[in-house]
Formats: structure tokens, sequence, C-alpha cells
């Protein structure tokens, strides 16, 4: 990729961080928590994906290394998940 | 020239310092392995002396505590692991046709680091008393309030933890770098040899387990060093889960510890049963029965493992459905080990067996882990858990399954000791020890099932079960006094014993056996191919000859680095740069030319981080002499590291290997990579953490309840631009680099530097702005100890704030190289510290939304 794409993810990486602030800043987080709450959240991982396709190449990496990736983030997830679960 | 790799004979005791070699790592961690047997061993003999009769006369209530404690500490982690470990080192390079692992001075790091925190465990005796609440470390009497004393031996045990847990996860990533990008030609995954099939499972595991246990242990440690509360809880009402402050705080660390904990028996048990297969075949004369499935089968269970945990909660307060699938689970996983017995048992069945020392270790441990198998999936089951827990039945079932596997690895020693030694041990005396060894070791633990009422880790008991226990420590000194006849033959035996040629074993067909008794240091007398489907090895002119037909066979990764557009020059240079690392371990093989493979560092470093976290461990108590070891400690270890970054050390790439499926990841990019997935683990725990203690104390109110109004969002806003951009900065250095713009690489670096300290200082306001609020809920500030809300928030970020640093620790150093003229045309080095310096970057994305919005 040559310095063009990369300023474009660069630009919306930076737009998405400014749409989460704005979700705060126009009370949706009070009003509606938990809209705000899947929201912000689906903009984290979008935000998150794109750094690690582009900026760390996953895209061009043989996939195994995604998988090496995703291996951990499931088991981070796992024990959040079924953790909180189990306190419910 | 010689092929001594510039390293001192064996002779010497400076050998032993500065040598990375994997070989002489394998010894030094089987003897410093043996050495924690010995010592935790010999606690156990004190306890059991004490448990002969009712009550703590003997060593006393506190010190039987420690005796317990330590015991079991020093076994799970100081002893089983590292001496697989030791084999594993030893064998694996050997079995898949590696000249050593990928990163043989991290190997070095890996074994001083683990040594040290064994140390450290060593002096926390002398800190008034050690850490004697259980090896399990259950909540909150692990944390300094509820600890006799001032506690710091219990502080430094908590860091030896962390020290071992650093040196597994280094090993971890070493040894997947190792067997995914040096096994010999025409070696797939699924033919290499058993054992080393089962010590890559276990690494993988490890990798994943051990990062969630220094979670665990690091925010443990802050809890005793920092003053955060994650782990404890005042109680002022009159129900816990209602009325206390940190209402997770007990069952946060069981999930924690046993996350890590249900996989940790695997770790144990994996290697122990990749010796077992090795022996069963070798001196059965059949290959496994069954081979496929039994490693589809291990590749099962270590997928399951993770899956388990919550088997070792059934008696808290955790809701009966999530008990319910942790128990149909936990009885799932037992189903793929019955495979794998069934077929070690026909593969003794259809072979022709020769009873030898390490055959009947293999046997014996095949036996009693049937015992402790069955007796583990009654305790899997809750209803008869809710009777079991929490006495002899639990120790009774976990020493059959762990020392099994300590079993199969005692015959491991004699198998290979010939290897090793280039001298076969008695066989009689061998015998002997393993009947003497299944004697006592069954006299030891079979009366503890008849004996299940007494209660687990208390010495006091029912009366009529005294014979029971009287019996079990004589058992103990048998098993124990078998050892003295171990250690008497292995040592005699190096002077006396008859002088073995490459494989004293008729049937043993793995590549370590056909090379010499003890191999050479560079293992092998030719580059090893499988590609004819047997062992060859091959010259330095086949080997050119074959990487100029296939430019695609080496050191291929860095043509598709920046966007993997391969264009014609990237294949160009790849082709280039295979050839010259074919030439180079060409010049290897043939011993022209020898890079210097002794490195002192790993030792310093170690050192100095012994010396960093002894002083941590009384920093609290403000005293001169702790702080000052804590402060020479750390310089001494920084320094160390700039050292061992700066000194020249060449272990180049295999010229022809097989790679699958990382064939285009080169091996530093492949480390790294493996490393942040056990990053992603370990702040994916922190924040698990937070979320955890969060849905405790309830979701919605935390924000409300716990945290001031002056904590606001814009500090996090503007630190999110200022990391997002120097991501940016990182890449345009890459794209600077490659078109050999000297300038705009020093720019993009610097500027990278720049808004990292950017967002530390902000940060640092930050932090400084709500210490010392002072408003009507948070009088005195809100700080590290206030509330949960405030530790998770300073912890979390802080851990972050960590990773930032040494981002820019590494980004000033690469900087100063920029601007002297480095990367230009090679843009490798600033991809891989982009790959962690963008990690960061990502994970801050999380605790954004996390900690300033939600
Ligand atoms: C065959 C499959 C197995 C099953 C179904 C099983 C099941 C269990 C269960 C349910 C417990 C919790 C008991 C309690 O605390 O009430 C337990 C404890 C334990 N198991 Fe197993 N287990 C199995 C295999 C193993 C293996 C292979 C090892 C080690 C090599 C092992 C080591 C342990 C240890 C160390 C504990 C005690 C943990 C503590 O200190 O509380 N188990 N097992
Ligand atoms: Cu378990």
């Amino acid at each position: 990729m040559d310095w063009k794409g990369y300023t474009a993810i660069y630009v919306v990486l930076f737009t998405f961080a400014t749409a989460q602030a704005v979700v705060e800043f126009a009370g949706l987080v009070d009003s509606a928590y938990w809209a705000a709450f899947a929201l912000i959240m689906v903009l984290s991982v979008v935000k998150a994906v794109g750094v690690a396709a582009y900026y760390q190449h996953l895209r061009w990496e043989p996939r195994a290394v995604t998988y090496l990736v995703l291996g951990g983030t499931v088991a981070a997830l796992a024990l959040t998940g079924a953790a909180a679960y189990s306190i419910l | 020239m010689s092929h001594d790799h510039g390293l001192p004979p064996k002779s010497s005791v400076s050998r032993w310092f500065l040598t990375t070699n994997h070989k002489d790592i394998g010894v030094l961690y089987l003897i410093t392995a043996l050495f924690f047997l010995v010592f935790g061993g010999t606690l156990a003999l004190l306890f059991r002396l004490e448990l002969i009769s009712s009550g703590a006369d003997l060593l006393g209530s506190m010190g039987y505590n420690q005796a317990v404690s330590t015991h079991g500490l020093l076994m799970v982690f100081w002893f089983i692991s590292p001496f697989a470990f030791g084999f594993a080192n030893y064998v694996v390079p050997l079995q898949i046709g590696a000249d050593d692992l990928a990163f043989p001075r991290l190997n070095a790091l890996s074994y001083w680091l683990y040594l040290f925190s064994g140390i450290l465990m060593g002096v926390s005796f002398f800190q008034g008393t050690t850490f004697a609440g259980g090896w399990t470390m259950y909540a909150p009497l692990n944390t300094p309030a509820y600890i006799p004393g001032e506690g710091l031996g219990a502080t430094s045990v908590v860091l030896a933890l962390i020290m071992f847990t650093a040196a597994v996860t280094l090993g971890s990533v070493n040894f997947l770098t190792t067997m995914y990008r040096m096994r010999a030609e025409g070696l797939r995954m699924r033919d290499i040899p058993i054992f080393s099939l089962s010590i890559n499972l276990t690494v993988w595991m490890m990798l994943f387990a051990f990062a969630a246990l220094l979670a665990a242990l690091m925010i443990l440690a802050s809890d005793h060093i920092l003053g955060t509360t994650y782990f404890q809880y005042s109680i002022d009402g009159t129900t816990m889960a209602t009325d206390a402050d940190n209402p997770g705080a007990s069952l946060l660390w069981a999930h924690l510890f046993w996350f890590f904990g249900h996989p940790e028996v695997y770790i144990v048990f994996f290697p122990a049963l990749g010796v077992m297969a090795e022996c069963f075949q070798t001196f059965t004369g059949r290959r496994l029965v069954g081979r496929k499935w039994f490693i589809i089968s291990m590749v099962l269970v270590a997928l399951q493992s993770f899956v388990v945990w919550m088997h070792h909660m059934f008696l808290t307060g955790i809701n009966l459905p999530i008990k319910t699938i942790f128990m149909a689970t936990t009885i799932g996983i037992s189903l793929p080990f019955d495979l794998m017995v069934f077929s070690l048992i026909y593969t003794m069945a259809k072979g022709r067996v020769r009873f030898t020392t390490p055959f009947l270790f293999s046997l014996g441990a095949l036996i009693l882990f049937i015992i402790g198998g069955i007796t583990g999936v009654f305790l899997g089951a809750i209803v008869l858990d809710y009777q079991f827990r929490g006495t002899y039945w639990v120790v009774a079932h976990f020493h059959y399954v762990m020392v099994a596997g300590a079993t199969a690895l005692f015959g491991g020693l004699y198998y290979w000791y010939p290897k090793i030694t280039g001298k076969m041990y008695n066989e009689r005396l061998g015998k002997i020890q393993f009947g003497v060894y299944f004697l006592g070791f069954n006299l030891l633990y079979f009366p503890m099932f008849i004996a299940w009422e007494t209660p687990r880790r208390v010495f006091v008991y029912p009366d009529g079960l005294q014979i029971w226990h009287t019996m079990a420590t004589v058992g103990g000194f048998i098993l124990g006094a078998s050892f003295l006849i171990m250690f008497y033959n292995l040592f005699v035996s190096l002077w006396r014993g008859e002088d073995v040629g490459p494989n004293p074993w008729e049937y043993a067909t793995s590549a370590e056996w056909a090379v010499s008794s003890p191999p050479p240091l560079e293992n092998f007398p030719g580059v090893p191919s499988y590609a004819t489907g047997k062992l060859e090895f091959l010259d330095d002119e086949t080997v050119v000859e074959r990487t100029e037909r296939a430019p695609g066979a080496a050191a291929h990764g860095h043509a598709a680095t920046d966007g993997g557009t391969a264009t014609d020059g990237g294949a160009v240079t790849a082709r280039a740069a295979t050839t010259a690392t074919a030439m180079e371990s060409a010049h290897e093989v043939s011993g022209e030319e020898h890079a210097n493979h002794a490195s002192f560092w790993p030792f310093l470093v170690s050192l100095g981080g012994f010396i960093t976290f002894l002083g941590l461990s009384g920093v609290r108590t403000g005293s001169v002499f702790y702080l000052t070891m804590a402060a020479a400690g750390g310089v001494a270890t920084i320094g160390s590291l700039v050292g061992m970054t700066r000194e020249p050390f060449h272990a180049p790439e295999m010229a022809i290997a097989e790679r699958w499926p990382f064939e285009r990841v080169e091996k530093m990019k492949l480390g790294m990579w493996t490393f942040l997935a056990s990053d992603i683990v370990l702040f994916g725990a922190f924040i698990g953490s937070y979320a955890f203690v969060r849905v405790a104390y309830g979701w919605t109110a935390w924000h409300h309840d716990l945290i001031p109004a002056e904590h606001v969002t814009m500090p996090g806003l503007i630190n999110t631009y200022l990391l997002l951009t120097s991501s940016f900065l990182v890449v345009l250095a890459m794209v600077a680099a490659e078109r050999e713009s000297k300038r705009g690489t020093v720019a993009a670096l610097a500027g990278t530097f720049a808004l990292g300290v950017g967002f530390l200082i902000n940060k640092g306001l930050e932090w400084n702005h709500l210490f010392h609020i002072s408003t009507e809920t948070f009088p005195s500030g809100w700080n590290l100890s206030t509330n949960i809300a405030s530790s998770t928030f300073y912890l979390t970020t802080g851990l972050h704030g960590a990773h930032v640093t040494i981002g820019l620790i590494i980004c000033a150093y690469m900087t100063v190289r920029a601007w002297n003229g480095a990367y230009q045309g090679d843009d490798r080095a600033i991809e891989y510290f982009g790959l962690y310096w963008h990690f960061v970057d990502i994970v801050w994305l999380f605790l954004f939304p996390l900690f300033y919005i939600l």
C-alpha cells in the first residue's frame, strides 16, 4: 500500500474516533445507554480491524497469522463472556 | 576452524553462563528442575511427618501452611514443566531437524529468568514468612490485608511467579517460531515425532494460558505494591453480594486463576504423554496405533482445555446453568483422553514389549493416569463435587494425574540419558528404582482416597483416619528414597556407564537417534531433509542448487512485507536474500565461518530483574534498602537489555525448511505476532477483569456511584488522536525507508516519538488532576485505592501506558539508528516495531470508550 492508501485509512480512523465522542456529547449515552454502547463498541471494532488489516498488513499475510490473532481474541472473549455470565 | 561457536568447553564453568545452545540449556533446565524437585519434595516430607498424627505440633500452624503452599507452587511451576522443557529444549530441535531454537539468546534468557524466579521463591522464606495461602492463592487471602505480618515474603512469591511467567512466555514464542520456521525439508507438521508434537500443543496452550495468569499476577502484585483493591472488599451491610464495595473480588481471582489453571494441568501432562508415546513406540517396536486419532485427540483436548475451568468453581456462587455447561464440557474432555489411552494400550498389545526402565516408567504412568482420570470424572459431576470439594479426594486425584505425568518424565530421563551423556545407565538399578517408586507412590497416594474425608490443606483430621495418614507418610519416604537410587545410578553411570553409539534403542526412529551421542554442537552433518521420504543430510552444493531452483523456499518473507505487492523488484530481492542465506548456512554447515553464540547478557538481564523484583517486594514499607535495590536493579536490567540489543548475534534462517502455514512470515515477524497474540490475552484479561467486577457491582450504577464528574471524555479523546496519528507516522516511516529517504524516515520516527511523549504527558496531567480533586463524594481525591472503579481505571490504562513507554524506548533507539543511516531500502525492523506500536494503538481504541465514555 502506498502513502495515499494509508492516509485514507487514517482519515477514517480519525473520523470514527470523533464519532464516538459525538455520541457521548450528544447525550445518547444518558438517554439510550445500551444503544450508545452498541454503537460505540462497533465503531471501536471497525477501527481495530482497520488498523490490523492495513497498518499491520494482516490483509496481505498468510491467513494463519490472522487465525493466530483471532485465537488470542477468542480466548480473551471467552474468559470475559463466560465469567460475566456466571454471575448474572 | 573449530565448531565451538565461540563457547568455552563444557568442562569450564563459564561455558554454562555463556551458552545459548539448546542442548546445553536443556541440560541446565533438567538439573535445575531436579533441584526444585528435591526442594519441594523435602517440604512435602516435612508436612507428611506433621500429618502422622493430627495437629500442628512439629512445624507449627504457620510453618505447616507455608510448607504446603510452597510445595504446591514449586512442584507445579518450578519442577514439572521446566523438567519437561529440559527435554523439549534438548530434543525438539533434533527431532525436527533444526540446528537450534529460532532465538537462541532468548532461550538462554528464559532459562535464567526461570532460575532467578526460583531463587526469589527461596529468598521469600527469609522475609519473615513466605506465602501461606495455598498454591491456588485464593482471594482475599492473597492480599496484604489478610496476610499475617508484613507479608513481604508473599509479595516476593507473586513477583517470582511473574518472573517465571515471563520466562514461559518467551519460551512459548521461541518454540512456536522454531517449529513453524525450522522443520527439515519434507517434514509436515503432522509427521513430526509425537514428543515434538506434544510440545507444540503444550506451548500453544502456554502462550494463552500463561498470559491470563500473568494478568492475574500483575493485578495481584499491584494490589500488594500499588494499593489497588481488585481482590479485596470491605463489607458494611448484611449480605456480601449487595453491600460490599467490590462484590466480584474473590470470584475474579478464581476465574482468572482457573482459566489458566485447567489448561495448566494439560500443559503439565502433554509432554509426559509425548514421552509415553515415544517410549511405547520404541519399546514395542510398533508405530503408535491410530496415530492420526491420537493427534486429533490431543488437538481437541488442547482446545477444550480452555472451556472447562469452572469445574473448579462448583462450590462458589456462580449460577447453576453455567455450572451445568461446564460439567458437560468437563465430561466431554475426558473422551479424547480415553482414545489416547486405548491407543497406547493397543500399541502395547500389538507389539513385542521390551521391559526396559523407560518403558516401565511409561507403563506405570499410564496405569496411574487411568486411576487419576477416572477419579477426576467423579469430581466433574456437580453433585459429587459438592461432597468431594476441599477433601483429600481431590488431593489424591490430582496427584495421581500430575505425578503420573512426572512418572513418564522420569522415564524420559532414562530414555534420553544415553543420548545426552553418551553413556548407558545401569538397567538393573533403574528397574529397582521403578519398583520402589511405584510402591512408594501408591502407598503414599492411594490411602488418600480412603481417607478422603480429611479436609484438604488442614493439619487436623478425624482420629479414625490416622492409620491411613501414617501409611501415606511411610509411602512418601519410600518414594523419596527411590530418588536416591536414581541419582546414584545416573551420577555414577557418567563414569562407569558403557559408551553408547547413536542409537542404543533398537527401534527408536526419530532424528535425535541418527546423530552421535551426545550430538555435535551444530547437531547434523549437513542440512537435514526428508524430501525423499527418509532422513538425509544435504551438502553445501545441493543446498545452493536447490535454493537457486526454488527462490521461494527461504527468506521469502520480506518480499511481501509492505503490503504484499510482490513486484518483480521484490521477487529479485527475495531471490538474492535466499541465495545469501543459503550460502551463509552452507558455510555454517561446513564450519568455515562460525557466528559467535556466546552471550553473557541473558544472565545479566535476569540478575537485574531478580534484584528489581526483590526490591519491589519491600517498597511499600518505604524502606531505603528496598527502594535502592529496586532502582539499582531497574537500571541494571535496562542497561543489560541495551547491551543485549547491541551485541552482534547472528542466527540465520535455515536455507531450506518446511514452514507450513507460515511460509511467508519471516521468523522475527512470526515471533512478534506470536508474542502479540499472548499480549492480546493479557490485555483481554485486564479488560475482562474490569468488565467482571463492573458486572458484579452493577454495570450502570458503577459510573454514577464510583466515578467523579471530573473524570471527563476530553483527555481520552485527545490521546486517541495522538496515538492514531503516531500509528500513521509509523507506516509513513516504512514508506520513507523503502524509498530510501533518510530524512523522511527520521522525521516520521521522531514524530512518532513526540506524539507518544505527548500521550504520556496528557495522561500524567489527567491523573494528577484526578488524584487531587476534592468533591463531596471524593473529598480526598480519586486515587488508586479510592474504590474498585479507580483501581481498574488506573491499572488498566497504566498497563497500557507502560506499553507505550516501552514502545517509546524502542522508537528512540530506532530514530537514532535511522539518523545514522539504518533501514534504508529495508524497512523490516520498522515494520516489526510498527506491529507492536499499532497493537498498543488498538488496545487504546477499546480502553478509550470503556473507561471514558461508557
Ligand atoms: C480426565 C480428566 C480430568 C477430569 C475430569 C478432572 C476433573 C477435575 C475436577 C472437577 C477438579 C476439581 C475438584 C475440586 O476442587 O473439587 C480437579 C482438580 C484437579 N485436577 Fe483434575 N481432572 C482431570 C484430569 C487432570 C489432569 C490430567 C491433571 C494434571 C495433570 C489434573 C490436575 C488437577 C489438579 C492439580 C486439581 C486440583 C486443583 C486444586 O488445587 O484445587 N486433573 N480435576
Ligand atoms: Cu480442571
